[in-house]
């Protein structure tokens, strides 16, 4: 997927202002910057979530509007940070809805087998039946991932999965994504605000700042001293970690 | 792989089919003189029109109101937001003001109905249609939009009965209030007809309810095509709302109470089970309180007495039931 | 200097309201003129005094109450399409009347007006219990909700009208007009001067309770009784006018909006000048009203229901258009009903 000169204005002023960056397949991609940088809106519309105003997404060698909605929904998955669902719904019915892109709402046996997997790869088998109103937000959170997985796409874009979640849980979601990645051999894409989240668990990463893109690279190109006080507009200090970089801010 | 749930949902509306069957059965056969063929033949026949507008009037608001309910995402409220109920009134006043009460839209019951349905239906679709672009398809906005027409409506409507003629003003009261008695069948095959056909022109519409409940992003991304789908429905909704209005007149709270018994009961996401269980409590109820009225109270209220009154006092029953939030 | 700059909005108000005042009292069937009211002429001072003078107070007193009506609920609510309209207060006021004429015939206007205010009460109170125990993902639910309780509340209005056979006296109080403002039978809407000063008076503490409970908690402010007395002034304004006049939506719903995009959110900055934008757009509908049609005359609901109407679309579009919400990527916060 590559993007160009993608632009989108409110009121007026360019939120995000022609911005072009290819997403590096089967690689976990973090977008990183403050807030109001336009890494969410940028997120927004290379999910067709939020239409552009100008510029070209190219998803697959085809503008990404030229897609039937339903085959790019067989191909990317995109999780927001707000899902709020009025409907008394369990876990596995959440996640057969997955399949919905492929059967419509007449599911196969091949869909449930797809269902019961993706359950299981999220070890959410106790919960299969409860409803997702009564689950704590972690869990919740990993049943959203687990219909996104159903879903059987070769992207899936998160929106700040990490967000209201405690450290263990958060922390958790992150190896969710780099095993997404590295099993499975998804193309991941993150809005992320922890940036040792997006330096530990990611291979590439696209800093925003006033909606143009202040540094796109590998974790250790992006991830310096000058780069992120840049961005950021405080001090940075950057130490190695496991052969990562860590980066402490004050 | 039908889970134990969906297996009790089909076993509880086998129940209110049932119960259904059973109250029409009551309606049609109570009292009835089965000794003297012409008898029975007579009050069947008063009788057969009546129920068949109960049932049709249950099945469009009940639906409506659960489809209407869905593609808002809130469960309290119900398509009177749509103003149906004041255009209707509005038209019966402008033909009653202008052409008065002996003029033709206002004696023949066939050409009123037709008028009213289209004119309903040219208008909400023209405004609805209009102003779901305006908004980039956002629907709360055109519903606000909506009310503020809605009184607009209105106060031309209070306008016009203000100076009009007394005796016109009674006759014109008549016809504003919802009754089931003087529809001809006619006016009923026609309706079943236009439901069928809307009922088959948003097959597919319908079929995404069930996603569209997931919320507009959840939607989104799993391939609806989620602005074209909620107008299609809305002005679905609208039309089926027009067709109950222009058959029985102005019907407020119907939708209110049995689109959230129906939920109540059916506790699912499965539109399907929840359009058909709403549409039975509706007919159970219209056809139960038709019993009622005709029966021990003997035609001192008219029905729609009793739908209001439940109806508000169901509607403050789920205020005051919200759990904090 | 910076007195008149400070003041400009409040100043030009004034002057409009007072010369178009003194207008109106020259638009009606009867040419009054000036020099015959000074020599004494004692047809046209009576005309004056019993209907043109009347009326005018009338309309000042409606458009001042309704309007700050409204800016007071829009502050307690936080919401900015909450009014007299939309929060069901009208509507309950008019059951109120309905129900004092069903079982007490012999009532007096001061017994309906009693009645009227303690519905309008019952009513607001309950809508704003309900909308602040629930948090809406979306502004625009709650004065849907408003609306929906209003037509509850108007659907049973309307059934104990039928049954007692009281549609047309109904009629009068569904449709607001002044035509039948007349001395001795107006006067209760005199109630809404004190009401006025009173919401004056405690503008900052609205202010405040309008940022939350914990906010007002935080400065020492008694956030429920607070609540509670801006709820009652705006429903006995409500009231008083309702019971006059009948009922006139939007005013409560368009003035404080219409100020504050002028003048900012702030309550005491901007009381006055809605008060008297409020009285200064009834009055200019109500001279158009008297106009249109002369010698006859339109309601004013009526005109203030196409002016309204027109208006309200348009301030509805302009939020929607320059509204931030949209930027974020999920149009819908967070919470909800669960």
């Amino acid at each position: 997927m590559n993007v160009q000169n993608l632009t989108k204005k409110y009121d007026g002023k360019a939120v995000v202002d022609t911005v072009s960056f290819e997403i590096p397949k089967g690689k976990v991609t973090s977008l990183i910057g403050p807030n109001g940088a336009g890494k969410s809106t940028v997120m927004g519309m290379i999910s067709r979530l939020i239409a552009k105003d100008a510029g070209l997404i190219n998803f697959e060698d085809k503008d990404i509007s030229k897609w039937k909605s339903k085959e790019l929904a067989k191909r990317l998955a995109i999780l927001t940070q707000h899902n709020n669902i009025q409907m008394k719904l369990t876990v596995k019915e959440l996640v057969a809805f997955g399949r919905f892109p492929y059967s419509g709402s007449r599911l196969n046996q091949e869909d449930y087998d797809i269902i019961d997997q993706a359950i299981a790869y999220m070890e959410l088998e106790e919960f299969r039946d409860r409803f997702i109103d009564e689950l704590s937000g972690g869990q919740r959170q990993r049943a959203y991932i687990a219909m996104a997985i159903a879903q059987d796409t070769e992207y899936l874009l998160l929106d700040e999965p990490t967000n209201n979640l405690d450290i263990y849980h958060a922390t958790n979601m992150m190896k969710t994504v780099r095993r997404l990645c590295d099993e499975l051999g998804k193309t991941v894409v993150l809005v992320l605000h922890e940036i040792n989240y997006a330096a530990f668990y990611s291979d590439y990463i696209c800093a925003f700042l006033d909606g143009k893109i202040a540094k796109f690279g590998t974790v250790d190109e992006v991830i310096t001293k000058e780069t992120l006080s840049e961005v950021y507009k405080v001090d940075f200090e950057i130490m190695e970690i496991a052969g990562k970089p860590l980066t402490i801010y004050y | 792989m039908k889970n134990a749930a969906y297996k009790k949902n089909l076993r509880k509306l086998m129940i209110l089919a049932i119960l259904m069957l059973a109250a029409a059965a009551l309606y049609m056969l109570w009292n009835v003189n089965f000794t003297n063929p012409k008898f029975l033949k007579y009050s069947l026949s008063l009788r057969f029109p009546k129920m068949c507008t109960m049932l049709i009037a249950a099945f469009a608001i009940g639906a409506a109101s659960i489809v209407f309910q869905s593609i808002i995402n809130n469960t309290i409220v119900t398509p009177c937001l749509l103003g149906m109920n004041s255009l209707y009134t509005l038209l019966h006043t402008v033909v009653y003001f202008f052409l008065g009460s002996a003029s033709f839209l206002a004696t023949n019951a066939n050409a009123a109905f037709v008028v009213d349905l289209v004119l309903m239906i040219v208008v909400a679709t023209i405004i609805y249609g209009y102003f779901f672009k305006k908004t980039n398809y956002n629907i709360l906005y055109v519903l606000l939009i909506g009310t503020v027409l809605t009184s607009f409506f209105g106060s031309i409507q209070s306008t016009l009965v203000r100076v009009m003629d007394p005796n016109e003003y009674e006759s014109l009261l008549v016809t504003l209030v919802a009754s089931f008695d003087q529809v001809n069948a006619e006016i009923i095959i026609l309706c079943v007809i236009l439901l069928g056909v809307l009922a088959f022109v948003l097959r597919k519409d319908l079929a995404l309810l069930d996603v569209i409940t997931l919320g507009k992003e959840q939607a989104i991304n799993l391939g609806v095509d989620y602005d074209r789908c909620i107008r299609r429905l809305l002005i679905g909704v609208t039309a089926c709302i027009a067709i109950a209005t222009a058959m029985v007149g102005p019907i407020s709270f119907l939708g209110l109470i049995i689109a959230n018994l129906g939920r109540q009961i059916m506790k699912t996401y499965r539109h399907s089970h929840l359009i058909i269980g709403s549409s039975l409590f509706g007919m159970i109820a219209l056809v139960g309180g038709q019993l009622l009225v005709e029966h021990v109270f003997n035609y001192s209220v008219p029905v729609s007495t009793f739908i209001t009154l439940s109806g508000g006092i169901y509607f403050l029953f789920l205020l005051l039931r919200q759990k904090k939030g | 200097m910076t007195f008149i700059r400070k003041y400009t909005l409040t100043i030009i108000l004034t002057v409009l309201l007072v010369v178009l005042s003194v207008w109106s009292i020259f638009i009606g069937v009867i040419d009054l003129d000036l020099k015959s009211i000074l020599q004494g002429d004692s047809e046209q001072v009576w005309l004056l005094l019993v209907s043109r003078l009347p009326r005018l107070l009338a309309i000042l007193c409606t458009g001042m109450g309704m309007s700050v009506a409204g800016l007071i609920m829009q502050q307690l609510c936080m919401n900015k399409f909450v009014s007299p309209t939309t929060g069901a207060t009208i509507s309950a006021a008019k059951l109120g009347i309905l129900i004092a004429f069903a079982f007490m015939p012999s009532s007096t206007i001061w017994s309906r007006a009693l009645f009227s205010f303690a519905f309008a009460l019952l009513g607001t109170w309950l809508f704003v219990w309900f909308i602040q125990r629930i948090k809406f993902k979306d502004t625009i639910m709650v004065p849907l909700i408003g609306i929906m309780f209003g037509n509850v509340i108007g659907g049973i209005t309307s059934f104990i009208s039928y049954h007692f056979e009281m549609t047309q006296a109904l009629s009068s109080w569904e449709t607001g007009h002044f035509s039948m403002v007349l001395r001795g039978r107006y006067e209760i809407v005199y109630l809404v001067v004190p009401l006025l000063i009173l919401a004056f008076l405690f503008s900052n503490h609205f202010n405040i309770v309008g940022m939350g409970k914990d906010f007002s908690s935080n400065l020492g402010v008694n956030y429920k009784a607070v609540l509670f007395m801006g709820l009652t002034i705006a429903a006995a304004i409500t009231a008083s006018v309702v019971v006059v006049v009948g009922s006139i939506s939007y005013i409560g719903l368009i003035i404080p909006n219409i100020v504050a995009m002028f003048k900012g959110d702030k309550i005491r900055g901007t009381l006055i000048d809605t008060a008297l934008f409020g009285a200064l757009f009834v009055l200019v509908c109500d001279m158009l009203a008297r106009v249109i049609i002369a010698p006859y005359e339109l309601p004013i609901a009526l005109i203030i229901g196409i002016v309204g109407s027109v208006l309200y679309i348009m301030m509805l579009m302009r939020r929607l258009k320059h509204g931030r919400k949209a930027v974020r990527l999920a149009s819908h916060g967070g919470g909800g009903c669960q």
